[in-house]
C-alpha cells in the first residue's frame, strides 16, 4: 500500500508556519538576484538586493502572507546584521595603517557627507510638505541599517521605514555612484570607496568590494565611522530640534 | 569557523549588555564594533577563524538587508501617496552625499604615489 500524501494545502500550512518558508524564500530570492548581477557583468543597475526585495514582496502578496509572519522566519537572517556590524571592525582595523595622515580629511569628509545627506533628504520632504512620519524616517537613512534602526527607535521614527529608506539609499548609491564619481572627477579608489560607504553604507560597500578591494576597505571604514558618529550624535540633534 | 563565529557573537553580546545597562544611547552592535576594534588593536592581528567568518558575512551584507526592507509592503499606501517626493528626496540626497564626501576628500587629502585609480 502506498502511503497517502497529504493534500497540497496541508503541506503549505505546515511550511508557512515554520521559519523554513521565509528562509528559503529570502535566500532563494537573493541567490537569483546575485545570479542576475553576475550575469549582467556586475552592472550596478542589476542590484541583487533590489531584485531580492522585489521577488520576496511579490511572493508574499501572491501567497497572501502578512509581513509579520514572514519576518518571524526571516529574523534569523535579520539578526546577523548585528554580527555584521561587529565584523566591520575587521576591515577598519586593516585599513588603520594606511589611515595615518588621512584621518582628519576622512573625518571632515564624513561629517560633510552626513550633514548633506540629512539636509537634502529632510529639506526636500519638508519643502514638498510630506507626512511627518516619512520625514523622521529620513534622518538615519544614510546610516547602515542595523545602526540606523537602532537610532530610529531612539528618535521616535519607524525602524521599518528607516530600513526601507536606508536600503533604497544603498541601492541608489550603488547604482548611481559610478556616474556621480566620474562626473565629479574623483578617480582614487580609496576616495571613491569612502564616499560610497558614507552615502550608501552596506549596499554601497558590497558594491565597492565587488569593484576594487581598496574601495571596499575604505567603504567599510566610511560606513563604520558614519555609523558610530551618527549613533552618538543623531539622537541628541533630533531631540534638540524637536 | 565555529571559533570565529563564537568570538564575533561574544563581542556582539558584550556590546548588547553594555548598551542595555551602561550606555543606552549607543546601539549594542556599535559598542561591539568598538570593543572588537580595541581588541584587534591590542592583539595586533585578526585571528584567522574570525577573519574567515567576518569576511563571509560582510561579503553578503546585502542579503541581511532583505528581511527588513521587505517591510516596504506595510508602508506601501503611505509611500505610494508620496512616491514623487520620496523618490526625489532619496535620489538627490544620495547623489549630493556621494559628491560632497568625495570632493571634500579630493580637496583635502594629498595624493600618494601608491594610490590606485579607477580607469
Amino acid at each position: 500500500m502506498r502511503p497517502e500524501l497529504p493534500p497540497i494545502h496541508e503541506i503549505w500550512v505546515y511550511l508557512a508556519g515554520s521559519p523554513l518558508f521565509a528562509l528559503v524564500l529570502t535566500l532563494g530570492a537573493y541567490a537569483l538576484g546575485l545570479a542576475a548581477y553576475e550575469r549582467s557583468r556586475r552592472n550596478p543597475l542589476a542590484n541583487p538586493v533590489l531584485i531580492a526585495v522585489v521577488l520576496v514582496a511579490a511572493a508574499l502578496s501572491l501567497a497572501d502572507m502578512p509581513y509579520a509572519r514572514y519576518f518571524e522566519g526571516a529574523q534569523f537572517v535579520h539578526f546577523l546584521l548585528g554580527t555584521a556590524t561587529v565584523s566591520l571592525a575587521i576591515p577598519i582595523h586593516r585599513g588603520w595603517a594606511s589611515l595615518k595622515g588621512r584621518l582628519g580629511a576622512l573625518t571632515l569628509a564624513m561629517a560633510a557627507g552626513g550633514v548633506t545627506s540629512i539636509a537634502v533628504a529632510v529639506g526636500v520632504l519638508k519643502a514638498l510638505g510630506t507626512d511627518e512620519a516619512l520625514v523622521r524616517g529620513m534622518w538615519a537613512k544614510s546610516v547602515t541599517a542595523p545602526i540606523g534602526m537602532g537610532i530610529a527607535e531612539r528618535i521616535q521614527a519607524s525602524p521599518t521605514l528607516t530600513a526601507i529608506f536606508a536600503v533604497s539609499t544603498g541601492v541608489l548609491g550603488a547604482m548611481l555612484g559610478r556616474f556621480v564619481l566620474n562626473a565629479a572627477g574623483v578617480s582614487a579608489w580609496w576616495q571613491r570607496g569612502f564616499a560610497l560607504g558614507v552615502a550608501a553604507h552596506g549596499i554601497g560597500t558590497s558594491r565597492a568590494f565587488s569593484v576594487h578591494p581598496v574601495a571596499g576597505a575604505y567603504a567599510s571604514l566610511g560606513m563604520g565611522l558614519h555609523g558610530v558618529v551618527s549613533a552618538v550624535l543623531l539622537p541628541v540633534l533630533v531631540m534638540r530640534g524637536g | 569557523m565555529i571559533h570565529g563565529l563564537l568570538q564575533l557573537l561574544l563581542f556582539q553580546a558584550l556590546g548588547e549588555v553594555l548598551s542595555a545597562f551602561v550606555i543606552p544611547f549607543i546601539p549594542g552592535p556599535v559598542v561591539g564594533l568598538v570593543l572588537l576594534l580595541a581588541f584587534l588593536g591590542w592583539r595586533g592581528r585578526v585571528p584567522a577563524a574570525m577573519d574567515q567568518v567576518g569576511s563571509a558575512i560582510l561579503q553578503h551584507l546585502g542579503l541581511l538587508f532583505v528581511p527588513a526592507s521587505v517591510g516596504v509592503v506595510m508602508f506601501w499606501p503611505l509611500l505610494k501617496a508620496n512616491a514623487l517626493a520620496v523618490s526625489v528626496a532619496l535620489v538627490l540626497s544620495v547623489v549630493a552625499t556621494i559628491a560632497v564626501t568625495a570632493l571634500v576628500l579630493k580637496w583635502l587629502a594629498a595624493p600618494r604615489a601608491q594610490d590606485d585609480h579607477a580607469p
